[in-house]
């Protein structure tokens, strides 16, 4: 069982890393237009729906990748405080109640828009010879059908807590706050934590 | 299960009996009714700790279908439209370049040298070390925007230092979490973005409008540590003298022994084929660099303003309505003023040379060759100094002339008509006297712990503010638009992590990965609202909201302070990026009929949420500090630290209020 769940979350990682370097193109290639247009004054056609469908792609096919590292935001105020149990329990609930009809949905409207698309081989309108669009609105049925498989993978993980009573583990990722991480680079020894303690209880002495 | 669960649960249910008991029966419940209990849901559902993306995309979509009359196909067309609305946004494209650049120049791993190089400039300042830590948050945060690193890493940098040096705990955790919170406010922010791309505000006037503010409240806190330092040395003592010195190295000794200031040694040194012994050359050429960058930005300045002065007076010459006999007596006194700018030159060599020449000696004999043009003028510097600027600005307009003139004419016998074309030496001759003043008194003090600290901020200080300002600046100014300039600015880091040889490919990797799943929760969640906002709009909720609003009879005034008091109070419970993306679109349209400009709204809603990061018992920011500061510092001592921060910030905000001017007269200025 664990290793399914760790499996599908490697594939939503798999696929929301491979996208995720779509942030260099668009980085370097936003910056190549803004140079073409000032030093060799010389805009280019392509850069604005080049850039749109790059950050689109990047957002929406990282969306089970975020999922899978329980990235996406969440009022955490109560939930925080919550046994596993319960958080599991409202988590399925939520699962079935909202993600799941709102995620099918979207498949669905995703396929029949992007059908209609290849149907008329739809071509970007912003320039006269504008990019093909259909191949980005394909985009929103597979981004969508990587973020159901995950849910999925989601669900029984909360059916696994509401057993055992604790969550079972995660991919280890990299962290946006990784203490660890941080301390190394800046080459923290951590004996100036020690002084500062030392420092403060002989100030509650002195006192 | 603890007491605060029970409490918000309870909370939870209250909202639903409430919405059970105001909600007329199901039977004569119009549309608008739904959509005020989708919003009284939507709050329930969120507080559950649902992903607010989906709880937000499910529930638009189940109230979409009732809104279309359980019409499957028109709500799964809107479901996919809105979605493609968010993918081809052409404002939220900046956040993952934001993102990115944030996370390049977090990991470049020059917030150590900051700090330092800070602490060591700020030494004299009282509280230096609170005053130090403030402003490497101000710059990094605004950098980075990332809160949570911000405060980790000021938290591993400067609490420990901070305690050591006998700073009280709650000093040391307020300045700390507030300084890491200023990013969130100071553009290049992504809150401003959110807020611009949902009210549909140009992100480049909220830009312009939010700098001043953010300075404003960075400048209040400081203003706070320092006068508390002051008052309350016991809080943050002074620096004892051995840790405000920077010891110089034996051939930098060696170099001043030998009679001669540390400038002309280190350049004796760097010239002479041999070098001085015992001097590693490349430090000799980076501390020359160093002494020598005041005199240069000195001249720039001089050559700039004598250019611009001289420029504007050839320009009102060329006006024809001039009699032709001043001209060439304004060209004959332009004569007598080009020394000026070469009189900074010219002036830095004798107190180099006279280190061991007595003050009175020096001081006197550089200012004697500027002073000449100046003496020629100085009744009118006294008299009319400051306003014989403004008729050179006033582009020649008759009045301002005919009222500047008497003094000035008054004071020289001059002809009032030659004012504006002769009298732009003065300034110029100002400039260069203060210059040459300020350049005087530079060198005489000069010591090798200038040029250390200098070398120091000059590798940490200047290459991220320069960043920051030409990322600000080409969006300002129309040059580039958010994302093109976000994108330049994330090169800026790549380049900056280059130089600072921080740049491997594991942390490229790290920014990468992170980028893409911090824009896929601030994207989705955008998808998830959108769709929420279109079901919402449908079932007229919006309208009902207005009608209600409006029945209430409230002043502008009134209704300014209701919202922010009602987004203040959401702030507790939900995250900014919830309360910007779901109740933005509801006070938006109601700003119309109090006629309040959306961008000073925004600018006050940016401010608003900045005081949620602080306000106990939810801001991250303690709890980031908590997870380094040593087990002493328990979380009620950083809490009740945060809370005096938290107060400028309501300062600032009643400020701003007062004053929207502070916010309002850089976009004004720049776009109409």
């Amino acid at each position: 069982m664990q290793r399914l769940l760790l499996f599908v979350d490697e594939v939503s990682a798999y696929v929301g890393k491979a996208f995720a370097w779509l942030i260099l193109a668009l980085t370097f290639g936003i910056t190549y237009e803004v140079m073409s247009r000032y030093l060799f004054n010389a805009p280019t056609s392509w850069a604005f729906d080049a850039s749109y469908m790059m950050y689109g792609t990047l957002f929406m096919m990282a969306g089970a990748y975020t999922l899978s590292r329980n990235g996406h935001v969440r009022g955490d105020v109560l939930y925080g405080f919550f046994p596993p149990r319960l958080q599991a329990g409202l988590d399925l609930l939520l699962y079935l109640v909202f993600f799941i009809p709102g995620v099918v949905a979207l498949i669905w409207a995703g396929t029949d828009f992007a059908e209609y698309s290849w149907g008329i081989r739809e071509h970007s309108s912003v320039s006269a010879d504008g990019p093909p669009l259909y191949p980005f609105k394909t985009i929103i049925p597979i981004a969508g059908a990587l973020l159901l498989a995950q849910g999925l993978v989601e669900i029984v993980r909360c059916a696994v807590c509401l057993r055992r009573g604790e969550w079972p583990s995660r991919e280890r990722d990299v962290e946006e706050v990784d203490v660890d991480e941080l301390k190394k680079m800046v080459s923290f020894d951590d004996r100036e934590i020690e002084l500062a303690a030392q420092a403060l209880r002989e100030r509650e002495q002195s006192k | 299960m603890k007491r605060g669960v029970w409490f918000g649960l309870a909370i939870m249910a209250v909202v639903v009996l409430l919405v059970a008991v105001l909600m007329p029966a199901p039977a004569e419940m119009t549309r608008g009714h739904l959509g005020l209990l989708m919003l009284a849901l939507i709050v329930v559902a969120i507080m559950l700790g649902f992903p607010t993306a989906f709880t937000l995309m499910g529930m638009g979509m189940f109230f979409g279908w009732l809104a279309f009359d359980y019409d499957t196909q028109k709500v799964l067309d809107l479901m996919v439209q809105r979605t493609f609305l968010v993918m081809t946004n052409d404002v939220l494209i900046s956040i993952p370049l934001f993102v990115f650049m944030g996370y390049v120049v977090e990991r470049a791993n020059i917030i150590d040298k900051l700090f330092r190089s800070l602490h060591l400039a700020l030494s004299e300042v009282p509280g230096s070390l609170a005053v130090a830590t403030l402003v490497t948050c101000a710059i990094f945060a605004t950098a980075t925007g990332i809160v949570g690193a911000v405060v980790t890493l000021m938290g591993l940098l400067a609490f420990p230092a901070m305690l050591r040096h006998g700073y009280s705990v709650r000093l040391s955790a307020g300045a700390i979490t507030a300084g890491g919170c200023l990013g969130i406010l100071i553009p290049p922010s992504i809150m401003l973005i959110v807020y611009g791309a949902t009210a549909g505000v140009s992100v480049v006037k909220l830009y312009a409008g939010a700098f001043l503010p953010g300075l404003m409240l960075t400048a209040l806190y400081i203003g706070y540590v320092i006068v508390l330092a002051k008052l309350r040395p016991d809080l943050a003592p002074p620096l004892a003298e051995e840790e405000k010195r920077v010891p110089a190295p034996a051939w930098a000794e060696a170099l001043m022994r030998d009679g001669r200031s540390l400038p002309i040694g280190l350049a004796a040194a760097a010239l002479s084929p041999r070098g001085h012994p015992g001097a590693p050359q490349g430090e000799v050429w980076k501390m020359l660099i160093v002494a020598v960058l005041p005199l240069a930005t000195a001249v720039l300045v001089m050559g700039m303003s004598y250019w611009g002065f001289a420029e504007r007076a050839t320009q009102l010459d060329a006006e024809p309505d001039l009699p032709t006999a001043i001209q060439p007596l304004g060209e004959a006194t332009s004569g007598t003023a080009e020394p000026a700018p070469r009189a900074p030159g010219g002036l830095q060599e004798p107190p180099a040379e006279s280190g061991l020449e007595q003050e009175q000696a020096g001081e006197p004999q550089p200012l004697g060759g500027v002073q000449e043009p100046a003496a020629e003028d100085k009744p009118q510097e006294l008299t009319g100094g400051g306003m014989a600027l403004d008729p050179a600005e006033a582009g020649g307009a008759p009045q301002a002339l005919g009222v500047q003139a008497p003094p000035a004419a008054a004071g020289q016998g001059q002809d009032a008509a030659t004012e504006p074309h002769t009298g732009w030496q003065i300034p110029v001759a100002v400039i260069a006297v203060v210059l040459a003043a300020i350049l005087v008194w530079f060198y005489w003090f000069l010591d090798w712990k200038h040029l250390e600290v200098g070398w120091m901020l000059l590798t940490s200080f200047f290459p991220l503010t320069v960043l920051i300002l030409a990322v600000l600046g080409t969006i300002v100014f129309g040059l580039a638009t958010p994302s093109e300039a976000a994108a330049i600015g994330s090169v800026g880091g790549i380049l900056l992590a280059l130089a600072y040889r921080q740049l491997t490919w594991g942390r490229m990797k790290e920014s990468v990965f992170l980028t893409a799943r911090t824009s896929a929760m601030v994207c989705w969640l955008f998808v998830g609202s959108s769709i929420f906002a279109a079901a919402f709009a449908l079932l007229g909720g919006q309208a009902l909201v207005e009608q209600w609003v409006l029945s209430l009879n409230l002043t502008p005034i009134q209704f300014m302070l209701l919202s922010q008091v009602i987004i203040f109070l959401l702030g507790w419970p939900l995250e900014w990026t919830e309360i910007i993306v779901i109740f933005m679109p509801i006070f938006i349209p109601l700003l119309a009929h109090f006629d309040i400009d959306p961008l000073f709204f925004g600018l006050l809603v940016a401010l608003n949420l900045q005081t949620a990061f602080l306000s106990p018992p939810v801001a991250m920011a303690a709890f980031y500090l908590k997870g380094v500061a040593p087990p002493e510092v328990t979380l009620n001592q950083i809490f009740v630290g945060m809370l005096p921060f938290m107060g400028l910030q309501l300062v600032a905000l009643a400020l701003l209020y007062a004053f929207p001017e502070i916010g309002l007269w850089l976009p004004n200025y720049l776009y109409k």
